[in-house]
Protein backbone atom coordinates (compact mmCIF):
# COMPACT_ATOMS: atom_id res chain seq x y z
CA UNK A 1 0.00 0.00 0.00
CA UNK A 2 1.23 3.45 -0.89
CA UNK A 3 1.38 5.84 1.95
CA UNK A 4 0.36 9.36 1.02
CA UNK A 5 2.32 12.54 1.40
CA UNK A 6 3.02 14.12 4.72
CA UNK A 7 0.19 15.63 6.61
CA UNK A 8 1.38 19.11 5.94
CA UNK A 9 0.34 18.74 2.30
CA UNK A 10 -3.17 17.59 2.96
CA UNK A 11 -6.16 19.50 4.09
CA UNK A 12 -7.39 17.49 7.04
CA UNK A 13 -9.26 18.84 10.00
CA UNK A 14 -7.14 19.36 13.09
CA UNK A 15 -9.01 18.56 16.29
CA UNK A 16 -8.96 21.32 18.84
CA UNK A 17 -7.07 19.28 21.39
CA UNK A 18 -4.32 18.60 18.89
CA UNK A 19 -2.71 21.90 19.70
CA UNK A 20 -0.15 22.04 22.44
CA UNK A 21 -1.45 24.84 24.61
CA UNK A 22 1.07 24.19 27.33
CA UNK A 23 -1.80 23.94 29.76
CA UNK A 24 -2.46 20.25 29.55
CA UNK A 25 -2.79 18.37 32.75
CA UNK A 26 0.30 16.20 32.85
CA UNK A 27 -0.25 12.52 33.33
CA UNK A 28 2.96 12.16 35.30
CA UNK A 29 4.75 14.44 37.71
CA UNK A 30 7.70 14.27 40.02
CA UNK A 31 8.10 16.53 43.03
CA UNK A 32 10.80 17.37 45.50
CA UNK A 33 9.85 18.18 49.06
CA UNK A 34 12.58 19.33 51.43
CA UNK A 35 11.94 19.67 55.16
CA UNK A 36 14.61 21.37 57.25
CA UNK A 37 14.65 21.01 61.03
CA UNK A 38 16.58 23.07 63.52
CA UNK A 39 18.72 21.70 66.37
CA UNK A 40 15.62 21.23 68.53
CA UNK A 41 13.80 19.26 65.87
CA UNK A 42 11.36 21.97 64.90
CA UNK A 43 10.60 22.47 61.27
CA UNK A 44 12.27 25.66 60.10
CA UNK A 45 11.70 25.44 56.35
CA UNK A 46 9.63 23.55 53.84
CA UNK A 47 10.65 23.71 50.22
CA UNK A 48 8.64 22.18 47.40
CA UNK A 49 9.34 22.19 43.71
CA UNK A 50 8.70 20.18 40.62
CA UNK A 51 11.36 17.69 39.71
CA UNK A 52 12.23 17.79 36.05
CA UNK A 53 15.22 15.80 35.19
CA UNK A 54 15.81 12.19 34.33
CA UNK A 55 19.36 11.62 33.18
CA UNK A 56 20.43 9.72 30.08
CA UNK A 57 21.13 6.74 32.36
CA UNK A 58 17.45 6.63 33.29
CA UNK A 59 16.33 6.87 29.67
CA UNK A 60 18.66 4.01 28.66
CA UNK A 61 17.27 1.80 31.42
CA UNK A 62 13.56 2.54 30.86
CA UNK A 63 13.62 1.69 27.13
CA UNK A 64 11.70 -1.49 26.26
CA UNK A 65 13.13 -4.60 24.60
CA UNK A 66 11.62 -3.71 21.23
CA UNK A 67 13.92 -0.72 21.00
CA UNK A 68 16.98 -2.95 21.33
CA UNK A 69 15.48 -5.76 19.23
CA UNK A 70 15.08 -3.33 16.34
CA UNK A 71 18.74 -2.42 16.53
CA UNK A 72 18.40 0.73 18.57
CA UNK A 73 21.40 2.04 20.42
CA UNK A 74 20.61 3.32 23.89
CA UNK A 75 22.55 6.09 25.61
CA UNK A 76 25.78 4.73 27.06
CA UNK A 77 25.56 4.17 30.79
CA UNK A 78 28.04 6.30 32.70
CA UNK A 79 28.60 5.69 36.39
CA UNK A 80 29.49 8.31 38.97
CA UNK A 81 33.18 7.57 38.48
CA UNK A 82 32.87 8.34 34.78
CA UNK A 83 33.23 4.74 33.61
CA UNK A 84 30.97 3.77 30.72
CA UNK A 85 29.07 0.58 29.90
CA UNK A 86 26.88 -0.45 27.00
CA UNK A 87 23.41 -1.70 27.76
CA UNK A 88 21.38 -3.97 25.51
CA UNK A 89 18.90 -6.28 27.20
CA UNK A 90 17.33 -9.14 25.25
CA UNK A 91 15.66 -12.49 25.72
CA UNK A 92 18.45 -14.88 24.90
CA UNK A 93 21.18 -16.74 26.71
CA UNK A 94 23.83 -14.12 26.07
CA UNK A 95 21.72 -11.15 27.05
CA UNK A 96 22.64 -9.06 30.02
CA UNK A 97 19.64 -7.61 31.77
CA UNK A 98 19.15 -5.98 35.16
CA UNK A 99 19.72 -8.50 37.95
CA UNK A 100 16.68 -9.88 39.76
CA UNK A 101 16.99 -10.99 43.42
CA UNK A 102 18.22 -14.54 43.73
CA UNK A 103 19.42 -16.29 46.86
CA UNK A 104 22.32 -17.97 45.13
CA UNK A 105 23.92 -14.93 43.55
CA UNK A 106 23.51 -11.79 45.65
CA UNK A 107 24.13 -9.46 42.72
CA UNK A 108 22.32 -6.39 43.88
CA UNK A 109 20.69 -3.75 41.78
CA UNK A 110 19.38 -1.29 44.31
CA UNK A 111 18.84 2.28 45.42
CA UNK A 112 22.04 3.68 46.88
CA UNK A 113 20.94 7.08 48.12
CA UNK A 114 19.54 10.46 47.47
CA UNK A 115 22.70 12.47 47.11
CA UNK A 116 22.94 16.17 47.86
CA UNK A 117 25.45 18.68 46.58
CA UNK A 118 26.52 22.27 46.83
CA UNK A 119 27.06 22.91 43.12
CA UNK A 120 24.87 22.89 40.07
CA UNK A 121 25.03 22.04 36.38
CA UNK A 122 22.90 23.16 33.50
CA UNK A 123 22.41 19.95 31.51
CA UNK A 124 20.82 17.32 33.75
CA UNK A 125 20.35 14.86 30.86
CA UNK A 126 24.08 14.35 30.45
CA UNK A 127 24.92 14.59 34.15
CA UNK A 128 26.48 11.44 35.59
CA UNK A 129 27.46 12.84 38.97
CA UNK A 130 26.52 15.82 41.05
CA UNK A 131 28.53 18.95 40.34
CA UNK A 132 29.83 19.15 43.92
CA UNK A 133 28.62 16.25 46.07
CA UNK A 134 28.43 16.88 49.81
CA UNK A 135 30.39 14.14 51.52
CA UNK A 136 28.95 11.84 54.15
CA UNK A 137 30.46 12.77 57.50
CA UNK A 138 30.64 15.25 60.31
CA UNK A 139 33.49 17.36 59.04
CA UNK A 140 33.22 20.91 57.84
CA UNK A 141 30.77 21.18 54.96
CA UNK A 142 29.64 17.59 55.37
CA UNK A 143 26.31 15.95 56.21
CA UNK A 144 25.69 12.58 57.84
CA UNK A 145 23.64 10.56 55.36
CA UNK A 146 20.82 8.45 56.82
CA UNK A 147 19.45 5.37 55.10
CA UNK A 148 17.17 6.00 52.11
CA UNK A 149 13.61 4.79 52.34
CA UNK A 150 11.07 3.80 49.69
CA UNK A 151 7.29 3.48 49.96
CA UNK A 152 6.27 -0.07 50.73
CA UNK A 153 3.84 0.07 47.84
CA UNK A 154 2.29 2.43 45.36
CA UNK A 155 -0.48 4.43 46.98
CA UNK A 156 -3.65 4.66 44.88
CA UNK A 157 -6.12 7.44 45.63
CA UNK A 158 -8.86 7.92 43.05
CA UNK A 159 -7.16 8.17 39.69
CA UNK A 160 -3.87 9.19 41.29
CA UNK A 161 -1.06 6.81 42.19
CA UNK A 162 2.32 7.64 43.69
CA UNK A 163 5.35 6.42 45.57
CA UNK A 164 8.07 8.26 47.45
CA UNK A 165 11.79 7.97 48.03
CA UNK A 166 13.14 9.80 51.06
CA UNK A 167 16.30 10.26 53.05
CA UNK A 168 17.36 12.31 56.07
CA UNK A 169 20.70 14.08 56.46
CA UNK A 170 22.05 15.37 59.79
CA UNK A 171 24.37 18.29 60.13
CA UNK A 172 27.04 17.88 62.81
CA UNK A 173 29.62 19.82 60.90
CA UNK A 174 29.84 22.81 63.20
CA UNK A 175 28.44 25.20 60.60
CA UNK A 176 25.59 25.71 58.17
CA UNK A 177 25.66 23.45 55.11
CA UNK A 178 23.97 24.67 51.92
CA UNK A 179 22.35 22.32 49.39
CA UNK A 180 21.87 23.40 45.78
CA UNK A 181 21.47 20.10 43.91
CA UNK A 182 19.90 16.71 44.51
CA UNK A 183 20.10 13.40 42.68
CA UNK A 184 19.06 9.76 42.93
CA UNK A 185 21.86 7.19 42.75
CA UNK A 186 21.11 3.58 41.80
CA UNK A 187 23.60 0.68 41.80
CA UNK A 188 23.34 -1.56 38.75
CA UNK A 189 24.56 -5.02 37.96
CA UNK A 190 23.55 -6.99 34.89
CA UNK A 191 23.15 -10.74 34.75
CA UNK A 192 23.76 -13.10 31.84
CA UNK A 193 20.73 -15.22 31.11
CA UNK A 194 22.99 -18.24 30.90
CA UNK A 195 23.60 -17.77 34.59
CA UNK A 196 27.35 -17.97 34.35
CA UNK A 197 28.30 -14.36 34.30
CA UNK A 198 27.42 -10.89 35.34
CA UNK A 199 28.70 -7.39 34.99
CA UNK A 200 28.93 -4.54 37.47
CA UNK A 201 27.99 -1.20 35.99
CA UNK A 202 28.28 0.58 39.33
CA UNK A 203 26.49 3.55 40.84
CA UNK A 204 24.47 5.56 38.36
CA UNK A 205 22.96 9.00 38.67
CA UNK A 206 19.46 8.41 37.29
CA UNK A 207 17.62 11.58 38.33
CA UNK A 208 19.00 15.05 38.95
CA UNK A 209 17.59 18.40 40.03
CA UNK A 210 18.96 21.80 40.79
CA UNK A 211 16.95 23.34 43.63
CA UNK A 212 15.01 26.45 42.70
CA UNK A 213 16.42 28.08 45.83
CA UNK A 214 19.28 27.02 48.09
CA UNK A 215 18.54 25.05 51.24
CA UNK A 216 20.56 25.90 54.35
CA UNK A 217 20.82 23.23 57.00
CA UNK A 218 21.82 24.72 60.38
CA UNK A 219 24.46 23.09 62.53
CA UNK A 220 22.78 20.50 64.73
CA UNK A 221 19.79 20.38 62.43
CA UNK A 222 18.67 17.98 59.76
CA UNK A 223 17.06 17.91 56.37
CA UNK A 224 14.74 15.27 54.92
CA UNK A 225 14.31 15.07 51.16
CA UNK A 226 11.30 13.41 49.55
CA UNK A 227 11.04 12.53 45.88
CA UNK A 228 7.42 11.85 44.97
CA UNK A 229 6.65 10.19 41.63
CA UNK A 230 3.00 10.36 40.75
CA UNK A 231 0.68 9.57 37.87
CA UNK A 232 -2.57 11.42 37.19
CA UNK A 233 -2.04 14.00 39.95
CA UNK B 1 10.20 31.04 58.61
CA UNK B 2 9.29 28.90 61.62
CA UNK B 3 6.34 26.60 61.35
CA UNK B 4 4.72 24.38 63.94
CA UNK B 5 5.68 20.77 64.00
CA UNK B 6 3.99 18.82 61.31
CA UNK B 7 1.30 16.25 61.73
CA UNK B 8 2.95 13.91 59.30
CA UNK B 9 5.90 14.33 57.01
CA UNK B 10 4.28 11.86 54.67
CA UNK B 11 1.32 14.20 54.35
CA UNK B 12 3.69 16.92 53.22
CA UNK B 13 5.24 14.69 50.62
CA UNK B 14 1.79 14.12 49.22
CA UNK B 15 1.25 17.82 48.59
CA UNK B 16 1.89 17.53 44.93
CA UNK B 17 0.98 20.93 43.57
CA UNK B 18 3.32 23.61 44.78
CA UNK B 19 1.68 27.01 44.83
CA UNK B 20 4.90 28.88 44.48
CA UNK B 21 5.92 27.55 41.09
CA UNK B 22 4.63 28.07 37.58
CA UNK B 23 2.50 25.25 36.29
CA UNK B 24 5.18 23.65 34.23
CA UNK B 25 4.61 19.92 33.89
CA UNK B 26 7.47 17.49 34.32
CA UNK B 27 6.09 15.12 31.77
CA UNK B 28 3.97 15.37 28.67
CA UNK B 29 2.44 12.56 26.70
CA UNK B 30 0.49 12.53 23.46
CA UNK B 31 -1.46 10.09 21.37
CA UNK B 32 -1.43 10.56 17.62
CA UNK B 33 -3.21 8.69 14.86
CA UNK B 34 -2.80 9.06 11.12
CA UNK B 35 -5.38 7.26 9.00
CA UNK B 36 -4.84 6.38 5.34
CA UNK B 37 -7.40 5.11 2.86
CA UNK B 38 -6.83 2.14 0.58
CA UNK B 39 -5.00 4.36 -1.91
CA UNK B 40 -2.59 5.54 0.73
CA UNK B 41 -4.02 9.01 1.07
CA UNK B 42 -4.02 10.54 4.52
CA UNK B 43 -7.67 11.08 5.44
CA UNK B 44 -7.57 11.79 9.17
CA UNK B 45 -5.07 13.10 11.67
CA UNK B 46 -5.86 12.89 15.36
CA UNK B 47 -3.77 14.11 18.26
CA UNK B 48 -4.66 14.39 21.91
CA UNK B 49 -2.94 14.53 25.27
CA UNK B 50 -2.44 11.19 26.93
CA UNK B 51 -3.71 11.45 30.45
CA UNK B 52 -3.99 8.14 32.12
CA UNK B 53 -0.99 6.14 33.24
CA UNK B 54 -1.60 3.21 35.55
CA UNK B 55 0.17 2.16 38.72
CA UNK B 56 1.86 -0.57 36.67
CA UNK B 57 3.66 2.06 34.59
CA UNK B 58 4.84 3.67 37.81
CA UNK B 59 6.00 0.29 39.13
CA UNK B 60 8.07 -0.45 36.02
CA UNK B 61 9.44 3.08 36.13
CA UNK B 62 10.61 2.41 39.67
CA UNK B 63 13.18 -0.12 38.44
CA UNK B 64 15.58 2.43 36.87
CA UNK B 65 15.15 4.56 40.00
CA UNK B 66 15.39 2.16 42.93
CA UNK B 67 16.47 -1.10 41.31
CA UNK B 68 15.07 -4.54 42.00
CA UNK B 69 16.60 -5.35 45.40
CA UNK B 70 14.89 -4.22 48.57
CA UNK B 71 16.91 -2.05 50.89
CA UNK B 72 18.03 -3.75 54.06
CA UNK B 73 16.85 -7.19 53.03
CA UNK B 74 18.97 -9.93 51.60
CA UNK B 75 18.04 -10.92 48.06
CA UNK B 76 14.44 -9.75 48.29
CA UNK B 77 12.69 -7.84 45.53
CA UNK B 78 11.37 -4.35 46.25
CA UNK B 79 7.93 -4.16 47.79
CA UNK B 80 6.69 -2.31 44.71
CA UNK B 81 7.66 -5.18 42.41
CA UNK B 82 6.11 -7.76 44.70
CA UNK B 83 3.00 -5.87 45.83
CA UNK B 84 2.09 -4.03 42.63
CA UNK B 85 3.43 -6.19 39.82
CA UNK B 86 3.00 -9.47 41.67
CA UNK B 87 6.54 -10.59 40.84
CA UNK B 88 8.29 -13.22 42.96
CA UNK B 89 10.20 -11.87 45.94
CA UNK B 90 13.23 -14.04 45.35
CA UNK B 91 14.59 -16.57 42.90
CA UNK B 92 16.70 -19.55 43.79
CA UNK B 93 19.08 -19.31 40.89
CA UNK B 94 20.39 -16.26 39.09
CA UNK B 95 17.80 -14.25 37.24
CA UNK B 96 17.39 -11.00 35.38
CA UNK B 97 14.52 -8.71 34.46
CA UNK B 98 13.51 -6.85 31.34
CA UNK B 99 10.30 -5.50 29.83
CA UNK B 100 8.63 -4.66 26.59
CA UNK B 101 5.77 -2.44 25.51
CA UNK B 102 3.07 -2.67 22.87
CA UNK B 103 0.03 -0.68 21.76
CA UNK B 104 -3.45 -2.15 22.00
CA UNK B 105 -6.50 -0.58 20.33
CA UNK B 106 -10.09 -1.08 21.32
CA UNK B 107 -13.67 -0.29 20.35
CA UNK B 108 -15.15 0.24 23.81
CA UNK B 109 -14.91 2.80 26.58
CA UNK B 110 -14.60 2.60 30.35
CA UNK B 111 -13.79 4.80 33.29
CA UNK B 112 -10.12 5.11 34.14
CA UNK B 113 -8.58 3.66 37.23
CA UNK B 114 -4.84 3.34 37.92
CA UNK B 115 -5.49 -0.34 38.61
CA UNK B 116 -7.15 -1.08 35.26
CA UNK B 117 -5.82 -4.23 33.67
CA UNK B 118 -7.18 -4.13 30.14
CA UNK B 119 -9.16 -2.31 27.49
CA UNK B 120 -12.96 -2.47 27.53
CA UNK B 121 -13.20 -4.09 24.11
CA UNK B 122 -9.80 -4.88 22.59
CA UNK B 123 -9.64 -5.10 18.81
CA UNK B 124 -8.13 -8.46 18.01
CA UNK B 125 -5.13 -8.94 15.76
CA UNK B 126 -6.34 -10.52 12.56
CA UNK B 127 -7.93 -10.12 9.17
CA UNK B 128 -11.52 -10.96 10.07
CA UNK B 129 -14.49 -8.68 10.53
CA UNK B 130 -13.88 -6.05 13.19
CA UNK B 131 -10.22 -6.98 13.46
CA UNK B 132 -7.02 -5.13 12.63
CA UNK B 133 -3.69 -6.56 11.63
CA UNK B 134 -1.08 -5.15 14.03
CA UNK B 135 2.29 -4.49 12.44
CA UNK B 136 5.68 -4.41 14.09
CA UNK B 137 6.06 -2.03 16.99
CA UNK B 138 8.57 0.77 16.61
CA UNK B 139 10.34 2.44 19.53
CA UNK B 140 12.78 5.32 19.34
CA UNK B 141 13.93 8.15 21.56
CA UNK B 142 15.36 11.64 21.31
CA UNK B 143 16.77 13.04 24.52
CA UNK B 144 14.17 12.45 27.22
CA UNK B 145 11.34 11.78 24.77
CA UNK B 146 10.34 8.23 23.80
CA UNK B 147 8.19 7.43 20.75
CA UNK B 148 6.19 4.21 20.50
CA UNK B 149 4.22 3.52 17.34
CA UNK B 150 2.41 0.73 15.56
CA UNK B 151 0.84 0.41 12.13
CA UNK B 152 -2.48 -1.38 11.86
CA UNK B 153 -4.13 -2.51 8.64
CA UNK B 154 -7.78 -3.21 8.01
CA UNK B 155 -7.92 -6.13 5.59
CA UNK B 156 -11.71 -6.18 5.46
CA UNK B 157 -14.11 -4.12 3.38
CA UNK B 158 -15.81 -2.69 6.46
CA UNK B 159 -14.70 0.25 8.56
CA UNK B 160 -13.15 -0.50 11.95
CA UNK B 161 -13.62 2.22 14.55
CA UNK B 162 -11.12 2.80 17.35
CA UNK B 163 -12.35 4.51 20.52
CA UNK B 164 -9.77 3.50 23.13
CA UNK B 165 -6.02 2.95 23.25
CA UNK B 166 -3.71 1.43 25.79
CA UNK B 167 -0.02 0.84 26.15
CA UNK B 168 0.57 -2.72 27.28
CA UNK B 169 3.64 -3.93 29.11
CA UNK B 170 5.18 -7.35 29.53
CA UNK B 171 7.78 -7.97 32.21
CA UNK B 172 10.13 -10.87 31.67
CA UNK B 173 12.11 -12.66 34.35
CA UNK B 174 14.77 -14.73 32.68
CA UNK B 175 16.32 -17.52 34.72
CA UNK B 176 19.60 -19.31 34.56
CA UNK B 177 19.34 -21.58 31.55
CA UNK B 178 17.28 -18.96 29.72
CA UNK B 179 13.80 -20.08 30.69
CA UNK B 180 11.48 -17.09 30.95
CA UNK B 181 8.40 -16.12 32.95
CA UNK B 182 6.28 -13.29 31.61
CA UNK B 183 3.78 -10.98 33.30
CA UNK B 184 1.38 -8.68 31.46
CA UNK B 185 0.09 -5.25 32.49
CA UNK B 186 -1.86 -2.28 31.21
CA UNK B 187 0.49 0.72 31.44
CA UNK B 188 -1.83 3.45 30.14
CA UNK B 189 -5.45 3.80 29.15
CA UNK B 190 -7.14 6.57 27.22
CA UNK B 191 -10.41 6.93 25.40
CA UNK B 192 -10.02 8.91 22.21
CA UNK B 193 -11.60 12.36 22.26
CA UNK B 194 -13.20 11.46 18.93
CA UNK B 195 -13.35 8.01 17.32
CA UNK B 196 -10.77 7.12 14.69
CA UNK B 197 -12.31 5.22 11.78
CA UNK B 198 -10.11 3.03 9.61
CA UNK B 199 -11.85 2.39 6.29
CA UNK B 200 -11.89 -0.97 4.55
CA UNK B 201 -8.44 -1.84 3.21
CA UNK B 202 -7.08 1.25 4.85
CA UNK B 203 -4.41 1.56 7.49
CA UNK B 204 -3.46 3.75 10.43
CA UNK B 205 -0.39 4.62 12.40
CA UNK B 206 -0.86 5.14 16.14
CA UNK B 207 1.92 6.78 18.08
CA UNK B 208 2.36 7.41 21.79
CA UNK B 209 4.90 10.06 22.73
CA UNK B 210 6.25 10.09 26.27
CA UNK B 211 8.27 13.16 27.10
CA UNK B 212 10.09 13.21 30.44
CA UNK B 213 10.97 16.83 30.18
CA UNK B 214 10.06 19.89 32.17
Amino acid sequence: MMVGKGIEDIDVAMPRDAYDTGKDTPTFNAYLTVIVRGPEGRVVKIHRQRSHSPTSNFIALILPLTFFKNGGSAPTLKNISGNTSGYGPALNSNAQCITYPASSTNRNTNLVMIQVGSGQQSNPYSAYTLAAPIANGSGSGQLAYGQPSVSSSIVVSGSEAYFTISQTFNNSSGGTVTINEVGIIMYLQTQFSSGSGYSTVGSLLVWYDVLSSSISVPNGGSVTIYYTFTVNP
Amino acid sequence: MVTPDLVSEEDIAKLTVPNDLPDEPSFKAYIEAKVYDKKGHLIQYHRQPMRSLTEYFLAIMSIPLIGTYQLGASNQATDILVNVLGLPSEQGSSANISWDWSIQLGSGTQSFSPTLTGLAAPIANGTGAGQLSYGTLSVSYAGTTIFVSVTVTNFTSSTVTVTEIGMMGTVYIQYSGSSVSSYNYLLSYDTLSSPVSIPGYGMAVFQITLSFTG
